[in-house]
């Protein structure tokens, strides 16, 4: 099956199956969108909470406020209702925790970013493995919606 | 001044930097030798930086310095897991090749003082005043630790990153030393320097 590598900022879409990735996710947050009866799976990877002036130009997946109105798109292209699309994600994580001992770490931000774009657009979140202080690989298997997250030194867990 | 003359006056910074990191590291493992390896300057696409340091569900220890002061950015010392342990080891005695809290505190120590060195030379140089922030030590797939680090540092469309490997003479020690300066802070170093203006 086709496997293919969702980096920082981008978004890849299957329909039908293959596999879409996400290696080394820190504060970044993969998500991931479902429509179950089409078999439509849209992966992004999502770096800030907010897209910002001085980056007009940076894919719309870079930043949780352009990216889940651009992954929904996508989905809605390869014949997803959008009524019927499910969320995923993982990560968030932080890293370097003594760095952040009086603001609301990176990783913090963009999972309250992230739920709430879903929110707007009334997606349910129906599976997460956020936060914590450790790195994350995610795998989505698109023929069966089954996405499985990983730590260092850990086995694979579905969400 | 020219794209290229920037990157070639980074990558003079850095070799100044990172040799007295380096000077700093061999005096606490008892005067071991290391080899630079010529420094990396570039000014990388935000679509490359993810996949610039490679390897990345490969096992990292990054210790990770914000800097303020006159001039503003974030240090990052990347060293593959096996390096890191025999650097433990060599510091603490210590054989257990498990990464405890004294490994870790270890790591810690070690980065503050070879990022301290590399900016204290450049300080040194510039007259600038630069601060280092209490080292944050993650020992995990060196994409996460990459990404969050650039994610610390904010990076917009580009980011200009200074990398310099360097070895061990007769110990398996490899590691990198990567700076990202604030990208208007640059013009300030030049002026000094009494390079042109970029």
């Amino acid at each position: 099956m086709k496997e293919v590598f969702v980096n920082m900022g981008e978004i890849s879409a299957f329909k039908q199956e293959g596999i879409l990735t996400t290696v080394g996710l820190g504060s970044c947050i993969g998500v991931t969108l479902y429509d179950a009866v089409e078999k439509v799976g849209v992966m992004g990877h999502i770096f800030l909470p907010k897209s910002r002036p001085k980056d007009e130009d940076a894919l719309p997946g870079k930043y949780a406020d352009t990216g889940i109105p651009a992954m929904i798109e996508e989905a809605l292209k390869l014949g997803a209702k959008k009524s019927r699309l499910k969320a995923k994600m993982a990560g968030g994580a932080n890293l370097f925790p003594n760095l952040n001992t009086n603001s609301t770490s990176i990783g913090q931000q963009n999972i309250e970013a992230v739920a709430e774009n879903l929110s707007k657009h009334g997606i349910a979140v129906v599976g997460k493995d956020v936060a914590g202080g450790h790195g994350r690989k995610m795998r989505f298997f698109v023929d069966t919606g089954v996405v499985t997250v990983t730590a260092i030194g850990k086995e694979a867990v579905e969400i | 001044m020219s794209s290229d003359i920037k990157l070639d006056f980074l990558k003079e910074l850095a070799n100044i930097g990172t040799g007295h990191a380096t000077t700093a590291l061999s005096q606490m493992l008892g005067g071991r030798l290391f080899q630079l390896v010529v420094p990396d300057a570039q000014m990388l696409p935000f679509s490359e930086a993810a996949e610039y340091i490679g390897g990345q569900e490969q096992i990292v220890a990054g210790i990770f310095i914000v800097v303020s002061g006159d001039v503003g950015g974030y240090m990052a010392f990347l060293i593959p897991y096996d390096s890191a342990m025999v650097l433990v080891r060599l510091l603490t005695g210590d054989d257990s090749r498990e990464l405890n809290e004294l490994a870790r505190s270890a790591l810690q120590e070690l980065g503050n003082i070879m990022i301290t060195s590399y900016l204290n030379a450049l300080s040194k140089m510039t007259g600038f005043l630069l601060a280092p922030s209490v080292p944050g030590v993650a020992v995990d797939m060196a994409g996460a630790v990459w990404e969050s680090i650039l994610a610390g540092a904010q990076v917009a469309n580009e980011v200009t990153v200074i990398r310099t490997e360097f070895f061990a003479d007769g110990e398996s020690i490899e590691g990198n030393i990567i700076f990202l300066p604030d990208d208007d802070d640059f013009q300030k170093i030049a002026r000094v320097l009494g390079l042109e203006e970029m």
